[in-house]
């Protein structure tokens, strides 16, 4: 595959779309993942990369997101019917790292309101950060629903030991525009963070949780 | 008959003639070799029954003899089956107490016997390397180990032995792991290293072995693991470096003219052949991607508990396990705060053992806020950090202070600070800032060092009149977007990542006079034209190419556009019309930001803009390009006040892409600009530049002569002569005087001869004739005034 055309992506989310919303439908909310290979890309040399870029979407509305807050935040998740923790609950799990990874696995983010914030890694050690799930701060007066949504529709690209890594960046139940516009948003951010833009890029892929791959480049 | 028998013997006895002719004809030679063979038995046995006894001719003989049933054991698998064993008994049993000679044998014609692939790698390093590890004898040991490599390398050279390379990786790692306390450990570090620098290992597992040498208990072991993390995979680079720059030494163009002058033979050609192939070889191996490694601090598989034990064990207890010196000591924490800061690991622990070593009597104090510096990152809680960064302030920064001490303070402030912007407060900040007023450069570079981090990162905290005008301007637009709340930094937040310099693009795009839609069709197809004409992707990775092609196009509608703007604009969508008037806003945001004018409504606006771009476009090579040279070109225009600012703004973007988050930092780096404030030199500088040293080169002792003589001296020396100009602008004035002088007393006649000549000359080519009568003569053959002389050409 030399190049990547508008056209040739909007082909290939029909295809993918109509082969999990009609041929095959699954029991689950299916994500559509981007997956992404490297090439010519020395890892030493050119140094690591990772980014976070917010879509215009999200991608996993069904993300379970638990809120580290005191009395007031605790409150408004509450009224918001999401999950939310005390300092006391965490002071609870007396830093047992069992407990701790038990925590980090339930959820797939966390918020922490400002004032709690600060003291999360006394509190919990590396645990959280080592998951990759360090809490976003929120103040009293920002909106919680808007910031949960922010932490929903955000994603970050790593890379880990390998050359090929992989981002969930919508899900079958959006539109083919939403999931178009989703789609052309990370891999014009993935190529503006590589040193040598296009010539980094290995392959660009499409996958739906239970569908075959579609290759983009 | 006597004679001859005797010749035979001698032949017999003659074992590398023997030897030669068994490699060319095997079958024939049988006998022969039974014979020696056998001679070897017996003398093998006799040695296994007294190995103390035997004297010095049987040594010898049973030496030669080894050698030589090695050599050919190849030939007579079957006969020689039992050999290899005899041969590792014997190294096993007597290693000791074996005559050196006889011993270095044995390895020898083991290690050929591995070559000739009578036995396997396996059974070879199962024999040398407990012999590496248990014998006493220093020149063995440096042979096994040099034995022991070589094997591992060649075994390793095509494709990489995975069976081999893990059974090795797994005795190495038993070494160190089953006696942690034992200084044995050092030769799985030895080997590790330099298997890792040679890029044979590059995986996992040969950083675990590191790991666990660097959590010892001896603490030549331990400093062997942890010099490894730190620089090892520099060494590693150097050595791909020098292998590639080795290789650069055949001059094809050379080889080629001397076999156009010299006497054509078959050698010659050969030569000529094989370098061109070198070359083209040498070609496609700088042409093919860079092997993928990963740095050791990277492949590590759970650095936080590697941080956490390597810290626990040897810098936290008063009373360690392992004795450190404080070098060895240092190099410990260099290590723990670069994985702490590389994987962003907590260690809340460790900031508080730097509370004790932050003063300026401490000695390699810097090394220590390198440390610390390198141990920071976003995560850390900022009061843990705060302390911390009071204790510099006090204790190095004060005006009392001797100047290298303050400037190495605030530098390793600021190291830290560029980390976690939060650990400062405010009125330390403004106190520390005052120093750029500082009378000694060193300690007002530093501080103004710390200034343009704060402009940038918390201009808030700083005094109205140390902002600046950029930071001001960004602080008071914020105030306005966002009511004033949350212009400050956040701990725990993420920054959000765009695509640097979008906006610019677009805007780019929308002066360029094409509509969106326009400009696609436009994009597409020029895209797909160039597609039919180039298959391979080589086209499309041709980026300036493309860039012109775009740009020849559109610049043509530019001109049309300049003719009627007016049109254009009435032309363009109400929507469009809007946009085009922030652009000329944000043009001009040094009158006003942009926020004065309905500045929500003007944000939101350009996000959806922006989003617009991002998610239905596709950005070409051309776009990225572009992209950059906007961004380029935008930031330099930002700083336009003076030429020097310029150039400053440059640098510093450039120095700031080349820093990285991976990047350690060094003592050196703190120490900053200490050479400024040191003003005048030590001795042992200023007898070094009496010497002629400079940076560090040393020229010749008395060195006195100019540049000009020096850089002469150079051309010389590469072998390039003077030109006939250098020449006559060199000769001596009193020899040039006379035709001068002549030349003025010259009679019309003898003017005109001179001339005519001239004219002559040019048409032949020159004084030899041999040239090609070209373009000089037709110039010179027109009609015309020379010298006061009017010419007509013949």
């Amino acid at each position: 595959m030399s190049k990547i055309t508008v056209a040739g992506v909007r082909t290939n989310v029909q295809e993918l779309l109509k082969y999990s919303n009609e041929e095959k439908k699954r029991n689950f909310l299916e994500t559509v993942e981007l997956q992404i290979g490297l090439k010519n890309y020395d890892p030493q040399r050119d140094k690591r990369f990772s980014g976070t870029v917010k879509l215009p979407r999200v991608p996993r509305p069904n993300m379970s997101i638990c809120i580290l807050g005191d009395q007031h935040d605790i409150d408004r998740a509450k009224h918001g019917g999401v999950d939310a923790m005390s300092s006391e609950d965490l002071k609870k799990l007396n830093k047992n790292k069992k407990l701790i990874k038990k925590l980090a696995r339930k959820y797939d983010a966390f918020v922490a309101s400002d004032s709690l914030i600060k003291q999360i890694p006394r509190l919990l050690g590396p645990g959280l950060s080592k998951a990759g799930k360090f809490p976003t701060p929120v103040s009293h007066n920002e909106d919680l629903g808007a910031k949960i949504t922010e932490v929903k529709s955000t994603i970050k690209f790593q890379l880990k030991k390998v050359l090929c890594m992989g981002v969930a960046v919508g899900n079958v139940d959006m539109s083919e525009e939403e999931l178009i516009g989703n789609i052309m948003l990370s891999i014009n951010y993935l190529v503006s963070l590589l040193k040598k833009g296009w010539q980094n890029v290995g392959s660009l892929t499409i996958k739906a949780s239970m569908s075959p791959p579609k290759r983009l480049y | 008959m006597k004679r001859k028998l005797a010749a035979l013997e001698k032949l017999d006895a003659d074992l590398p003639a023997l030897q030669h002719k068994i490699r060319n004809d095997p079958p024939s030679y049988r006998d022969d070799f039974v014979n020696q063979y056998s001679q070897y038995q017996s003398l093998y046995e006799l040695f296994e029954a007294s190995p103390t006894t035997t004297d010095d001719t049987g040594i010898v003989r049973l030496r030669d003899l080894v050698d030589f049933v090695s050599h050919v054991a190849d030939c007579y698998p079957t006969l020689t089956k039992a050999f290899p064993g005899q041969l590792i008994r014997l190294l096993e049993l007597h290693h000791a107490t074996l005559e050196a000679e006889l011993r270095d044998k044995l390895v020898g014609s083991l290690v050929l016997l591995r070559r000739k692939e009578v036995i396997d790698s396996q059974i070879l390093l199962n024999v040398l390397w407990p012999l590496l590890i248990s014998t006493p004898s220093k020149s063995l040991r440096a042979l096994l180990f040099q034995k022991i490599l070589s094997d591992l390398r060649t075994s390793n050279n095509k494709t990489t032995n995975h069976k081999l390379n893990r059974s090795v990786q797994t005795t190495c790692y038993n070494l160190i792991a089953s006696n942690p306390a034992s200084p044995k450990g050092l030769w799985a570090v030895k080997l590790t290293r330099e298997l890792w620098k040679r890029q044979v290992w590059t995986d996992g597992k040969a950083v675990s072995i590191m790991e666990a040498a660097a959590l010892c208990q001896d603490a030549k072991v331990v400093t062997g693991g942890v010099r490894f993390f730190l620089g090892g995979d520099q060494e590693r680079e150097e050595a791909a470096d020098d292998d590639s720059e080795a290789e650069d030494t055949v001059d094809v163009r050379k080889l080629k003219h001397q076999a156009g002058i010299n006497k054509k033979s078959s050698k010659r050609n050969k030569e000529v052949r094989d370098a061109t192939k070198k070359v083209k070889r040498q070609e496609k191996k700088k042409n093919a991607p860079h092997p993928l490694n990963f740095s050791a601090l990277h492949l590590l598989h759970d650095p936080q508990g590697f941080a956490e034990k390597l810290f626990q064990q040897h810098l936290q207890p008063a009373q360690p396990k392992v004795k450190l010196n404080l070098d060895q000591k240092l190099l410990v924490l260099n290590l723990v705060s670069r994985l702490v800061g590389l994987h962003k690991l907590t260690l809340i622990s460790l900031y508080s053992y730097f509370l004790k070593y932050l003063s300026p009597r401490q000695p390699s104090v810097t090394s220590f806020l390198a440390s610390l510096a390198q141990a920071t990152h976003s995560l850390v809680p900022p009061d843990a950090l705060e302390p911390l960064v009071q204790k510099i302030a006090n204790e190095f920064v004060s005006e009392a202070a001797a100047s290298e001490v303050a400037s190495a303070g605030l530098n390793g402030i600021r190291e830290v600070c560029v980390r976690q912007p939060l650990a400062m407060n405010e009125t330390l900040l403004q106190d520390l800032v005052q120093y750029r007023k500082s009378k000694d450069k060193g300690v007002q570079m530093a501080a103004r060092g710390l200034l343009s981090l704060y402009r940038d990162v918390g201009a808030e905290m700083l005094k109205k009149r140390d902002r600046g005008r950029d930071a001001a301007l960004k602080l008071r637009a914020q105030n306005t977007q966002e009511g004033g709340i949350e212009a400050a930094r956040r701990f725990g937040q993420v920054d959000e990542g765009g695509i640097e310099g979008l906006d610019l693009l677009e805007k780019w795009k929308e002066e360029q006079g094409l509509d969106e839609d326009e400009d696609e069709a436009k994009g597409w197809e020029n895209w797909d034209a160039e597609s039919d004409d180039s298959e391979s992707s080589g086209g499309w990775i041709n980026v300036e190419s493309e860039g012109e092609d775009i740009d020849v196009s559109d610049s043509e509608d530019e001109k049309e556009r300049k003719k009627d703007v007016e049109k254009a604009k009435k032309q363009k969508l109400p929507e469009a019309k809007d946009d085009e008037k922030e652009n000329v806003d944000d043009a001009e945001t040094t009158s006003r930001a942009t926020a004065s004018l309905e500045p929500e409504a003007a944000v939101k606006r350009e996000e959806q803009r922006i989003s617009k771009l991002a998610t239905t476009r596709i950005l070409t090579p051309a776009d990225l390009t572009k992209l950059k040279e906007l961004q380029q070109s935008a930031a330099i225009t930002a700083n336009l006040p003076s030429a020097k600012r310029r150039k400053l703004a440059v640098q510093a973007a450039a120095a700031n892409a080349a820093r990285h988050a991976d990047d350690a930092v060094t003592a050196s780096d703190i120490a900053g600009l200490a050479k400024l404030s040191a003003g005048k030199a030590t001795k042992e500088e200023r007898v070094a530049l009496a010497r002629g040293v400079r940076d560090g080169v040393e020229a010749e002792k008395n060195d006195h002569r100019s540049t000009t003589a020096r850089r002469k001296e150079k051309k010389a020396s590469e072998g390039k002569s003077t030109t006939n100009k250098e020449k006559a602008r060199k000769k001596n004035f009193m020899m040039t005087l006379g035709k001068a002088k002549r030349k003025g007393k010259r009679s019309l006649v003898e003017q005109r001869g001179i001339l005519k000549a001239h004219v002559e000359r040019g048409k032949r080519g020159g004084r030899k004739g041999n040239k090609y009568v070209g373009a000089t003569i037709v110039n010179l053959g027109q009609e015309g005034w020379v010298g006061g002389w009017y010419i007509k050409p013949s």
